[in-house]
């Protein structure tokens, strides 16, 4: 339904019935916000105009809305921002003379941080996503109660801050009354060690504790922060006791934060642990269009969907691409071709990882102080083993090898071996957060 | 409607309540103050849409009624009252009468069935002494944006921090921050009253005595007192983060008499040109303080100073406009000036008083 124009039809009706003063005093600066199952908003700009439209012109307004609109059940008002007359600002000598103080304007609400940007609107549900927003959305529907703790993991740049930041502003829109809070372990910490310096432990605990709703980011960096620990630890107690919901993310899970508590450690899987992974082609393209449509710019395509396409992983690079494009494309006031675009972002395309198979021997081998030829040899011993398998494990997982290949250059092992051998790896990767370690810091020797 | 009343009582509120009346607007009947009689008292009401007032009077209400009549009109007739007597007003056919012991009045009223409704607030609520309040915003106000482009700066910001309520204002050129220590019950996260209704609210609370009762939400504010009511949209929006704009660390600092001061400054207005600029030169060593400026057209003028003073030496140049403006709310004897080089901004305070805060911008050249 087009609310604009109906609203016009409507205002052109409600001229006829009215005054022209009154007319141009009360429903100047009106519109019609939204509709929703059939109730219709009005927005107004101020309490004295919509006081007035209640008592005394509500009859008029619904009427000629109903008779426009027939699934119309309700009208209700409500207060907006009226823009402001955005005109530049007249330079004047004075304003260049005279500095201005460097004020910011303050984007996020200083009051929750949250910021009103990330909202589920632009929120892309992928299938790379799909369980994380399912349980949001039923955490807004029964705060504290479904699932508390929800603890949401993953790599950077996929949307983790997007989604708790999201059911934040969600749950300030469905429950006005709530008080939400925002923030990173870091300032969390910060806070704290203020707190203790200037002797206000007990402000601090209560500063936390009024909040109904908590969502604390980048938790994975609390590992060495033991006293920070067990503050947290109370007012989650606080918040878990009371039915109050608490957010955390991370981007481990949290058996993989290192020199993390015990008791942290099972109250955060108590709730529910979700992770996030990397879209898909699909939702790349989606997420595309939804920036495309924010900005308001209009690309080929063929460009969309090379660049969905060729960046892979990352949904920060992936913005990155795309504003780089953008700024090229006003920059140059003509569409872009495809092979301008390929141009540009050659440097922000990885390069297919290409890696000989003696090399990857050569550093794991190295890593667990091997001979080098010790892996090729027909030996049972277990840290031969345990190398061999994570060397297979590796050129299949980042390098794409064949599994007779990989069997065929580690000494002729047969392929069904390999895949043995990877999958036991990629098992013993859940229960084990020593070899995942071990595993990361070989990965960082091949960067 | 047929009441009786004290003639001063009526008056005050009259002249009060017009200044709120609607002026230049589409709608003529919020030119109007509306009268209404009922119980014990007559309330006078005016509204221009951005303020609304209403004042009650303690009366003899004979017949209960409402009229509205032009609040021009009827303040001009008030104004030029001066028996010390009871007044008698009624209602007869929507006309207004208007009789003392030696004047007879009739005045056309309106139809008040199209006088607006008076928003009545609902939200957090806090008290204050009217004092209190009026001082705050007294000491902030005048340092607000004038123009509209940006409305969160044409205002006044209240928030709560701690024990204080805390008022701000800026233009983007100069900054006041005033606390007031009072017991805040409910914790303020702000509110930005427009500036533009801030005179009007000075004036209705200015002479009251005793608590005002606050109420606020998003979109409307209201003060109430023993006989007033007040309310005033609130602008939504956002004050800009300005604690981090005032410097914590300074090279320079000088403490002033405040009289000295203010009398050198107004010396050297006469010769600061067209932008109203005056240079400071502070050589703490040498133990020298020295306001000067200078017009092509007229002269020059330098002025030195006796100063407390610390630190390195410095120069700047500023607009006389804004430093004058600030001393109306500075109390102590004395004055602090802080100051780094270049390009951050002064600061401003009494010398020994931390509530108030000023900043202002050094100028370019």
């Amino acid at each position: 339904m087009d609310t604009k124009q109906l609203w016009k039809n409507c205002l052109v009706e409600i001229e006829a019935g009215v005054s022209k003063a009154n007319f141009s005093t009360w429903f100047k600066n009106t519109c019609i916000l939204k509709e929703e199952i059939g109730i219709v908003y009005v927005g107004v700009p101020n309490e004295f105009v919509r006081d007035w439209l209640k008592n005394k012109y509500h009859k008029l307004i619904t009427k000629t809305i109903a008779d426009a609109y027939e699934n119309m059940r309700a009208v209700e008002y409500i207060i907006t921002k009226t823009e402001p007359n955005k005109q530049e600002l007249p330079k004047t000598t004075e304003t260049y003379i005279n500095k201005e103080l460097p004020l910011r304007d303050l984007y996020i609400n200083p009051d929750d941080n949250l910021n009103p940007r990330y909202h589920f609107n632009s929120f892309i549900v992928g299938t790379f996503n799909e369980l994380a927003y399912a349980a949001s959305q039923a955490i807004i529907e029964n705060p504290g109660t479904k699932y508390n703790p929800f603890f949401v993991y993953g790599g950077t740049g996929l949307g983790k801050t997007h989604l708790i930041q999201a059911i934040g502003n969600s749950i300030k829109e469905k429950y006005p009354n709530k008080k939400v809070h925002y923030l990173t372990l870091e300032k969390f910490a910060t806070d704290f060690i203020n707190s203790l310096q200037n002797n206000k432990a007990n402000s601090f605990k209560e500063k936390y504790r009024r909040y109904d709703l908590l969502i604390i980011d980048d938790i994975q960096f609390i590992g060495k922060m033991e006293k920070i620990q067990e503050e947290l630890f109370h007012t989650f107690n606080t918040f878990y006791e009371n039915n109050k919901q608490i957010i955390f993310s991370s981007d481990k899970h949290p058996n993989y934060i290192p020199e993390l508590a015990d008791r942290l450690k099972s109250r955060f899987a108590a709730g529910m642990i979700v992770d996030v992974s990397e879209p898909e082609y699909e939702s790349r393209l989606a997420i595309l269009k939804v920036k495309l449509k924010e900005l308001n710019v209009d690309l080929d395509q063929e460009i969309i969907e090379y660049v969905a396409e060729s960046i892979q992983g990352n949904i920060r690079e992936l913005e990155g691409s795309l504003n780089t494009i953008i700024c090229q494309y006003r920059l140059k006031n003509k569409p872009l071709l495809v092979s301008e675009v390929k141009n540009l972002l050659k440097n922000n395309i990885k390069p297919k990882k290409n890696v000989a198979i003696k090399d990857v021997v050569k550093i794991v081998s190295n890593y667990y102080s091997l001979e080098e030829a010790s892996i090729y040899e027909k030996t049972r011993k277990k840290e031969i083993v345990k190398a061999r398998q994570i060397i297979m494990y590796l050129l299949r997982e980042d390098f794409n090898v064949s599994y007779p290949l990989i069997g065929q250059k580690l000494g002729g092992k047969d392929h069904t071996t390999v895949i043995h051998s990877y999958l036991k790896i990629k098992n013993d990767l859940k229960n084990d957060p020593q070899l995942m370690q071990e595993l990361e810091q070989i990965r960082i020797m091949f960067k | 409607m047929k009441i009786e009343c004290g003639i001063e009582k009526i008056k005050n509120g009259i002249l009060q309540v017009e200044k709120i009346t609607g002026k230049n607007l589409t709608l003529p009947i919020l030119s109007s103050i509306l009268l209404i009689a009922s119980g014990k008292s007559l309330k006078l009401r005016a509204t221009n849409l951005s303020l609304g007032v209403e004042i009650e009077i303690p009366a003899k209400v004979e017949k209960e009624g409402i009229v509205a009549v032009s609040g021009t009109t009827l303040a001009g007739i008030f104004s030029n009252i001066f028996q010390n007597e009871n007044i008698y007003l009624e209602e007869e056919g929507g006309n207004l009468l208007i009789k003392t012991k030696k004047s007879k009045i009739k005045l056309k009223g309106q139809t008040h069935d199209d006088f607006p409704t008076i928003p009545i607030v609902n939200g957090k609520t806090f008290e204050i002494e009217s004092k209190k309040l009026v001082d705050g915003i007294k000491s902030v106000y005048y340092s607000s944006s004038l123009s509209d482009i940006k409305p969160e700066i044409s205002s006044v910001y209240i928030y709560s921090n701690e024990d204080n309520l805390v008022f701000v204002s800026t233009d983007s050129f100069r900054l006041a921050e005033k606390k007031i220590k009072t017991k805040i019950v409910e914790e303020i996260s702000g509110m930005l009253v427009p500036f533009k209704n801030i005179p009007e609210i000075l004036r209705i609370f200015g002479d009251i005595q005793g608590v005002i009762k606050v109420c606020f939400n998003k979109n409307q504010i209201s003060f109430s007192s023993d006989n007033v009511y007040l309310t005033s949209r609130i602008i939504d929006g956002v004050f800009p983060d300005y604690r981090q704009i005032i410097p914590k660390e300074f090279e320079v600092e000088a403490i002033i008499l405040k009289q000295d001061l203010l009398n050198a400054l107004k010396l050297s207005n006469i010769f600061s040109d067209k932008f109203n600029q005056i240079n400071l030169l502070i050589k703490p060593k040498e133990k020298i303080f020295e306001l000067s400026s200078q017009n092509n057209d007229i002269g020059e003028n330098k002025t030195y100073l006796d100063a407390v003073l610390k630190g390195k030496d410095a120069v700047l140049g500023f607009n006389y406009k804004y430093f004058f403006d600030c001393f109306q709310s500075i109390n102590t004897d004395s004055i602090s000036i802080r100051l780094n080089q270049s390009s951050k901004p002064m600061v401003i305070s009494g010398s020994s008083d931390n509530s108030f805060t000023y900043l202002i911008m050094p100028m370019n050249r």
